[in-house]
């Protein structure tokens, strides 16, 4: 186990694709690895304090780390625990293991992850599990719990997995969705536009489109796609 | 001064083959041995090495609107870094390149000039601020004329000297090197929805049709004696069955003569080559075009080869994009040019286990192997086919049977019952290549001092790792592909600017562009012009680009 602390508040924001991998292998080796400081290339132990203890697959993150953008990118394995806020991009592109953000998370969580769980007790923001921009699907399988509330854009293109958010959530939920399943346990916006498939479950009131039509299952479509999705009220 | 020693020289329009000879070079120009002092040059060996000159794009989209709207809109194709800002700039794109990663590739390549395929006249600012922002390269850009307004006017009153001097007033005023027609007519039929479907069609709100664009545009620039011929994107462009209107518009340039080059030059061909009714019975119609372009002595073309994998279309042919769009179901973005034409973009990709795509690739090929070498030039028509940094690819397959045969067994068997490809055993020799691709290339664009290494050419030249006297292309393909793709030393303009594929110094090239006022009297299309600018969104005297706005012009002065 390998825990970071940051020894500075930082100016600019850092981007660190830190993985659990790092675990493997020696405090000086840790120390040495290269993340942008900004537009600079530094070492990680200039940033950070590191220290070792055991030899399991996890990486411990005490303190503010929401400046620190990219943590957890491509991990297949092993876990990682972030016991304060963390910076957008965390668990972008990644296949297993598990992530447990204590404060908040930023945009962009869980970007085309297909596989693992990510369990957020905060809030977080915008774009949960979707595809970047230009790219053609989302999230396609593993687990995103958001305990708190969330932004807009959640699970747009998603092709399998699923996301919980437990409080509240903003607007097109699920665009352009073609399988999965999203939950959200609060109220939300507008929900499903353009959805080819997969499915939307929601406790609280949204705003439907009229591009739904009603049937026993729920509301299917969006029929402006000739989709097949079906938003539920649960 | 440079003195490349011992190298394997392949030169066609010089008619050297595989000859063991010095090549000399002061102030960025070939030159005899006698008037350099070899002491005082540095020595490049070239001992078993193929030398070669600077390598001729003469169609690629590679600045303007369109390709900056296509990166605007594919945002994921600028993920792939490909230089981190230092001593170079930072360069970017997977297919789409940057304008400074644009440079870069065509040196590491051993590329030395590239031609911008289509600028409309209205945006010519726009393309050449890109032009001069891309780095080692020569440039030029061809203005498009086949859906103007203005043109429509001057066909309709079958005058010639109005077109003739609006041809060279626009050519003048863009800062152009010739004229590029884009489906002529379908442009403008687009701006209401439609298109038109044949060389006869009428287009609507003007009484001229495709066949007389076409034949008009052909005889005022054969009258201006422009350096390069008129430059077709034939109309129905990704129609199956189009290939019947390719050959009829190929057929248009009977009846016209140049002695230095050809009267036509038809691009990007492949798209213009399918036979059959629908994509359910699509097939190609290659050989057809390739016996009919055989038979004349004024008609060349090039390949537009697909390369499998990412590619972006985007052309002035704006209602094809529409038909794209609606066939794939990819993003879309369309534009009009105020009266002059219109563009499409739409992303697409290449699929080898897809019917359709994998006879586009054989038709590509059947075009490059079936047509004669002096007539055929090299590309991919970038991004349209594919990125130009796999014409390697195509050369490698050009030279190789063997090679073709494996790609074969890798795409779809459709290709066995729609092409003849798989029954084509022609390889293309190494001299036949590079003719392709540096002197025919330089002779149809009518560029005297490029594509080849003769005393007084310019000092762009290409030296690869590879010794063709010990090469077996045939077998050896997967090396000549490697050799191909990374220049052991690019020398531009006498500087070496690339070293086995690492930058050595950033260099900017010239912007050519043609002058034919002194072949016409202006004021004969003046006033129509004065006309027309009632209705343009800016001013008659803000139009166009001044000479003293670009980084380094020359101009090409037509007498």
């Amino acid at each position: 186990m390998i825990i970071i602390k940051p020894k500075i508040d930082f100016e600019v924001s850092v981007e660190a694709e830190l993985t659990p991998e790092l675990a493997t292998k020696s405090v000086e080796e840790v120390k040495k690895f290269k993340v942008y400081y900004g537009n600079r290339i530094v070492e990680l132990g200039e940033l950070f304090e590191i220290r070792k203890e055991g030899d399991d697959k996890k990486l411990v993150f005490e303190g503010d780390f929401s400046r620190v953008k990219w943590i957890g990118t491509k991990m297949v394995d092993g876990e990682i625990v972030v016991k304060g806020s963390v910076g957008a991009n965390c668990g972008a592109f990644m296949k297993g293991g598990r992530i447990l953000v204590e404060g908040n998370a930023d945009d962009w969580l869980g970007i085309e992850m297909a596989g693992g769980e990510i369990i957020v007790k905060g809030n977080a923001g915008n774009l949960i599990g979707c595809a970047y921009y230009g790219d053609a699907v989302g999230m396609t399988g593993g687990r995103i719990v958001i305990e708190g509330n969330a932004g807009n854009y959640i699970g747009e293109k998603m092709n399998g997995g699923e996301i919980i958010i437990k409080g509240n959530a903003g607007d097109f939920i699920g665009t352009e969705m073609r399988a999965g399943v999203i939950e959200i346990h609060g109220s939300c916006g507008f929900v499903g536009g353009d959805m080819r498939g997969g499915e939307i479950r929601i406790k609280g009131s949204f705003e439907l489109l009229p591009t739904f039509r009603k049937t026993e299952k729920g509301w299917v479509g969006d029929v402006n796609v000739k989709g097949e999705g079906v938003i539920k009220q649960i | 001064m440079l003195w490349i020693k011992n190298g394997i020289v392949v030169d066609p329009k010089n008619k050297i083959n595989l000859e063991k000879m010095d090549i000399f070079v002061k102030n960025g120009k070939i030159v005899p041995e006698s008037e350099i002092k070899k002491g005082d040059c540095k020595v490049i060996d070239a001992s078993g090495k193929l030398v070669v000159a600077g390598g001729v794009d003469m169609h690629a989209h590679i600045a303007g609107g369109k390709i900056n709207t296509g990166r605007t809109m594919r945002p994921e194709e600028m993920r792939v870094v490909r230089n981190i800002a230092g001593k170079f700039r930072a360069s970017v794109g997977r297919v789409l390149l940057t304008a400074p990663a644009i440079g870069y590739e065509y040196a590491k390549m051993g590329y030395t000039t590239s031609f911008e395929a289509a600028t409309p006249p209205v945006s010519s600012l726009h393309t050449h601020e890109e032009l001069d922002s891309i780095p080692m390269i020569d440039k030029a850009a061809l203005p498009v004329f086949g859906n103007w307004h203005l043109v429509f006017k001057c066909i309709e009153e079958k005058n010639i000297e109005k077109l003739k001097a609006l041809v060279a007033w626009a050519i003048e005023r863009s800062k152009g090197f010739g004229v590029k027609v884009v489906n002529p007519g379908g442009v403008e039929a687009w701006m209401y929805g439609g298109n038109v479907k044949n060389l006869d069609d009428q287009v609507p709100g003007f009484g001229v049709t495709p066949r007389e664009i076409i034949t008009w545009l052909i005889r005022a620039n054969e009258e201006l004696g422009l350096p390069h011929s008129v430059h077709l994107h034939c109309n129905n462009l990704g129609v199956p069955g189009n290939y019947q209107t390719t050959i009829e518009s190929i057929k248009l340039a009977k009846g016209f003569k140049n002695e230095k080059r050809q009267v036509l030059h038809v691009t990007h061909v492949q798209f213009n080559a399918y036979s059959g009714s629908s994509w359910r019975d699509f097939g190609s119609g290659a050989a057809e075009i390739a016996k009919l372009v055989n038979s004349m002595d004024n008609v060349t073309i090039d390949m537009g080869q697909p390369i499998f994998g990412h590619a972006t279309a985007m052309t002035g042919d704006a209602p094809f994009q529409f038909t794209l769009h609606k066939l794939l179901g990819a993003r879309w973005s369309n534009k009009d040019t105020e009266v002059e034409t219109g563009a499409g973009i739409v992303p697409i990709g290449y699929l080898p286990n897809n019917p359709v795509h994998a006879v586009q690739w054989a038709i590509g090929l059947e075009l490059g192997l079936l047509t004669e070498s002096d007539k055929v030039a090299l590309t991919t028509d970038y991004p349209n086919g594919g990125p130009f940094t796999e014409y390697p690819y195509i050369m490698a397959m050009l030279m190789s049977k063997k090679m073709r045969e494996g790609e074969l067994k890798k795409v779809h068997q459709y290709v066995q019952k729609a092409t003849n490809l798989p029954s084509i055993d022609v390889e293309k020799t190494l001299y036949e290549v590079i003719h392709m691709t540096r002197s025919l290339p330089a002779r149809i664009l009518g560029l005297e001092n490029k594509g080849h290494l003769g005393i007084g050419a310019d000092a762009d030249i290409a030296i690869y790792n590879l010794n063709p006297l010990e090469t077996d292309f045939s077998n050896g393909f997967e090396k000549v592909y490697k050799a191909f793709k990374v220049a052991e030393f690019t020398i531009k303009g006498g500087e070496v600017i690339v070293r086995n594929g690492e930058l050595l110094k950033e260099v900017y090239g010239r912007t050519f562009w043609v002058d034919a006022r002194k072949k016409v009297d202006l004021e004969v299309v003046m006033q129509d012009v004065k006309n027309y600018f009632q209705y343009y969104s800016l001013q008659l005297s803000n139009y166009g680009v001044e000479e003293r706005w670009l980084k380094k012009p020359e101009r090409l002065e037509v007498v």
